[in-house]
């Protein structure tokens, strides 16, 4: 306790709502009023409405947000699979070249994302490969830009598992492949579910490499949405970006109630 | 569950004919010349032991002194710089773990929290591929085997450590392996469990005579208690073995007489090899004592002369016997028995007999007896 | 198991498996590195055939190149060190001055990482905006007709926005680090007759430095990165080095220009992110989350 007196205690406390308050709590809440809000001119909105989410189910951005939500899933189903491949494969690899790998994968996470669109536009617009106007450049800039953090993620799993599970299991005739199946995946599995999660998270907000590297007819909702925000329709963009928020964090809830048999260890 | 309900499932499963006794003969331990270095550093220097099939032997030493990385040699978490390993007939030293056909048991048993009890013991029988009804009648009877039939379904965060070791005892079981490697498996336990575990391991063993076994530990008593010969390492040397009474009886050098147990090892002088009968006599400070004879010592020479506490007694026994007068320095009770510590010829003695009715007081002076028999000469090492 | 003499299984555990570690990084270096490459090949050669430093000369003596960086930096270091102050205050009063629900309003700070970052920029509109709340509110408290307070279209609202989004990834190490601290070593201090701040200083701040190193060299670098906040506040004149090769690429399409800038910023980035890595590795274990 670094504050014993009362007064103290009720100043910090006053400091910290003071700060959550306009800093956390008044953006969100200010977002989920305007995206109910009918018309904005005062301090309050003059009258709230259902109407910009009823427009919002019906037009194209509905499809927006599945467009978002199928490319989240398979980037981040293609990182998380890179990623726990690397990080399960470095573990073989000792000394210098080690450290030189896990740079190597993490240095997408360090790239500012409108490089990467520009990187991929300029390298699959010409062969070897074109890939320029197609969904599969959208769908690699969000793995390129959530792949370290799986890997990352995985990585630190592993780290704290210790060898002695596997060693275990190996000692006990298990081959790599099985002890991989029943001993090492299902022990990292909370590391796995973390990590995509996160990729997922990432990619549903992920606007700079998007907006370089869209096709007609694959717009995700955060492009969408800076296209209504830019037109100044912002009440309408206030409420794609709370469905956004809501169908990422709904995502997120779900995948927290995977059961993981060694979530409770330890 | 009472052990001897569990040796009474041991045997009917033995009798039985079940696959317990099914032996791999031949499987012994050999260490050929092991030495194993982690880059410049050499952890275990040219290891050459054998352990017989059936038998068990422990490894011991201080801690560092590299008794793990022998044992994880065997199980091949460890590659050896030189020198080969042999698994009865077979030379493993190129093997992976997982065709080594081992049992292991590590000190914090390392139980697949992810699986419940009757899982971790199917382990290594699924990963056979063995027939799913084989499987589950040996899980079974590994199960009943240590008496843990009665949590199948438990997760082995919900058993206490007492039982967790059951339960890796099992699995490790479970495979048939041709040697179990027992890495400090009672370290984790506390005194009383420690022990009666100690007294299930050795029925279990001799329910199954053909199992071998290689234990670690740095606790004399278990290895004492439990094994057929034993190992003692140093700074990652085996720097003396035999059979485990011989050893105690007889140790080679003070560390050995020192790691295996207390032991009074006075400076003496050799005055006669061979005083007839297997006997040596020897110089202690200003009397002249009878002991047992040691070849290779020359006339002379200084040697140490070890005699176990217990072996000294107030009154005479066994024949030759040894008089000497000390004066009471040191007295503690300790429940059971009484050690007295007095000074005789400008040495400490320390002496372990049954508790005193009338305990001298410290200073008194009076006689104690050795059979020379019960002392041994160890070359006095630099 | 048969007990045959050894079977064809040879050194298998002892391999250092090189070859497993060749798809996954094929896969990077298709998907990104040479990508990567190709965009230091463009700057250098533009559409010209031989390789030369002229495109850099004229990109890196544009004003509006230069604004751009100055723009970048400036913004990534007032920004990391609000997160650095916001994230210190508030995880003190989190780890320190014992209130219910910390702990859960800790974790709902840290789920701010999963929303999208323009979010904060949006509602800053509505907040701080000109015809936003805060403007509203003191036109009609001081009767004045124009909104008085327009912070949020210079880079001031960019900044203000990162610190909100940025500082719980300064938060995440610091609490962490607190953690150690044994209350008893708290309590000892404040025995000996130390006041908070005597604590914070002598205490808790050198404790905390660590943290405080790792997660505003992680900030540095992310909001040096950082586009969709600049994209939707889209302040007049504050133009970010991503914000530029965005324009340049897809409003201009001037592809060299906008590679000889990615350069230029993936240049700057890679050298924060070592920054980063080497405060990681001296101090280890307080990896900020996420990278
Ligand atoms: N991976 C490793 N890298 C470097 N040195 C190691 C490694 N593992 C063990 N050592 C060293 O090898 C020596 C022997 O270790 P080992 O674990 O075999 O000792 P031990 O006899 O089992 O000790 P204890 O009784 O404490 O378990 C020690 O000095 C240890 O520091
Ligand atoms: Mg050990």
């Amino acid at each position: 306790m670094l504050v014993w007196s009362r007064s103290g205690r009720i100043g910090a406390w006053l400091l910290f709502s003071l700060l959550f308050g306009v800093i956390y709590v008044l953006p969100v809440a200010v977002i989920a009023i305007a995206s109910f809000a009918g018309q904005w001119n005062g301090v309050l909105p003059s009258h709230l409405t259902f109407a910009h989410y009823a427009r919002a189910v019906h037009s194209s951005l509905s499809a927006e947000l599945r467009v978002s939500l199928i490319t989240g899933v398979m980037a981040s189903a293609v990182a998380l699979v890179v990623g726990t491949w690397a990080a399960l494969a470095l573990r073989k690899i000792y000394g210098a070249s080690r450290l030189v790998l896990d740079i190597v994968f993490f240095i997408p996470s360090a790239v500012p994302s409108v490089s990467v669109g520009l990187g991929l536009l300029v390298a699959f617009s010409r062969p070897p490969i074109l890939l320029n106007g197609t969904i599969a450049m959208v769908v690699v800039a969000h793995f390129v830009l959530t792949s370290a953090f799986t890997y990352g993620n995985v990585s630190a799993g592993l780290a704290r598992l210790g060898p002695e599970f596997e060693q275990m299991a190996e000692s006990l005739g298990a081959r790599p492949g099985y002890r991989l199946r029943h001993v090492t995946l299902p022990l990292i599995t909370p590391y796995l579910i973390a990590a995509f999660s996160l990729s997922f998270a990432l990619s549903m907000g992920e606007l700079g490499a998007t907006m370089m590297v869209y096709p007609p007819g694959w717009r995700t909702l955060p492009v969408g949405i800076f296209a209504l925000a830019d037109r100044g329709d912002i009440f309408e963009s206030a409420t794609l970006t709370v469905l956004l928020a809501c169908a990422t964090l709904a995502v997120l809830v779900g995948l927290s109630y995977i059961p993981t048999r060694a979530a409770s260890r330890r | 569950m009472a052990p001897g309900a569990v040796i009474d499932d041991v045997r009917s499963a033995v009798r039985a004919g079940s696959s317990w006794s099914s032996p791999k003969l031949g499987s012994g331990i050999g260490f050929e010349d092991v030495t194993v270095s982690y880059g410049k550093l050499v952890v275990l220097a040219s290891l050459s032991l054998t352990i017989e099939p059936g038998e068990i032997m422990a490894l011991i030493g201080p801690s560092g002194s590299a008794k793990t990385t022998a044992l994880r040699a065997v199980a091949g978490f460890v590659r050896p710089a030189s020198g080969r390993i042999r698994i009865g007939e077979r030379d493993v030293t190129d093997l992976p773990p997982h065709a080594r056909d081992i049992g292991m048991v590590v000190q914090n048993y390392a139980l697949f929290p992810h699986m419940r009890v009757e899982d971790n013991v199917a382990f290594g029988l699924r990963a056979r591929r063995e027939a799913k009804e084989a499987v589950k009648q040996r899980v079974a009877e590994c199960l009943r085997m240590v008496g843990m039939s009665a949590y199948t379904q438990r997760y082995p965060r919900e058993l206490s450590g007492g039982q967790q070791q059951r339960v890796a005892i099992a699995r490790a079981l479970a495979v048939r392996p041709r040697v179990l490697l027992l890495d400090e498996p009672l370290s984790a336990l506390d005194a009383q469990i420690r022990h009666s575990m100690l007294q299930e391991l050795a029925r279990l063993h001799e329910a199954m005579p053909s199992l071998t076994v290689l234990y670690v530990t740095h606790d004399q008593t278990e290895a004492l208690t439990l094994a057929d010969r034993i190992a003692i390492m140093r700074d990652g040397r085996l720097v003396a073995s035999g059979p485990s009474q011989a050893l105690y009886r007889e140790p080679p050098t003070r560390f050995a007489a020192e790691f295996l147990g207390r032991a009074n090892l006075l400076p003496v002088t050799l005055e006669a090899a061979d005083a007839g009968d297997g006997l040596a006599r020897v110089r202690l400070g200003e009397i002249s004592l009878l002991v047992k004879a040691r070849p290779g010592l020359s006339v002379g020479r200084d040697c140490l002369l070890c005699i176990r506490p217990h072996g000294i007694a107030m009154r005479p026994g066994g024949r030759p016997s040894n008089e000497l007068t000390g004066v009471v320095r040191a007295m503690q009770w300790q429940g059971d028995l009484h050690s007295v510590t007095l000074e005789t010829q400008g040495v400490l003695i320390r002496m372990i007999c049954a508790p005193l009715r009338d305990p001298p007081s410290l200073g008194v002076r009076f006689p104690i007896h050795f059979a020379a028999e019960d002392a041994t000469l160890i070359p006095e090492d630099a | 198991m048969t007990s045959i003499a050894a079977p064809a299984i040879r050194r298998t555990s002892f391999n250092t498996g090189w070859q497993w570690v060749l798809p996954p990084l094929f896969f990077l270096s298709v998907l990104f590195f040479y990508p990567l490459a190709l965009i230091v090949r463009e700057s250098l050669l533009g559409h010209g055939r031989s390789l030369s430093l002229s495109h850099y000369d004229a990109v890196f003596t544009s004003g509006l190149f230069q604004d751009a960086l100055l723009h970048t930096i400036v913004i990534a270091l007032a920004a990391s060190a609000g997160c650095l102050v916001l994230g210190f205050v508030l995880a003190l009063v989190l780890s320190f001055v014992a209130f219910p629900g910390a702990r859960l309003l800790a974790r709902l700070i840290d789920t701010f990482i999963a929303l999208p970052t323009f979010l904060v920029a949006l509602s800053f509109t509505f907040i701080y905006g000109s015809a936003g709340i805060l403007n509203i509110s003191l036109m009609h408290l001081l009767h004045v007709r124009l909104p008085p307070v327009d912070f949020l279209y210079s880079a001031w609202g960019v900044i203000l926005a990162e610190v909100t989004v940025y500082t719980p990834f300064v938060l995440r190490p610091l609490l962490a680090s607190f953690s150690l601290i044994e209350p008893a070593q708290i309590e000892i201090a404040n025995s000996l007759g130390a006041g908070p701040w005597r604590i914070i200083r002598q205490v808790i701040l050198p404790a905390a430095i660590p943290a405080l190193l790792a997660g505003g060299s992680l900030c540095l670098l992310l909001t040096t990165n950082e586009f969709g906040i600049v994209l939707f506040i889209s302040a007049k004149g504050v133009i970010t080095l991503p914000l530029l090769v965005y324009d340049q690429a897809v409003q201009e399409f001037d592809y060299t220009t906008a590679c000889v800038i990615a350069a230029a910023n993936i240049g700057l980035s890679l050298t924060l992110y070592s920054l980063y890595r080497m405060i990681i590795t001296r101090f280890g274990g307080f990896r900020a989350g996420l990278v």
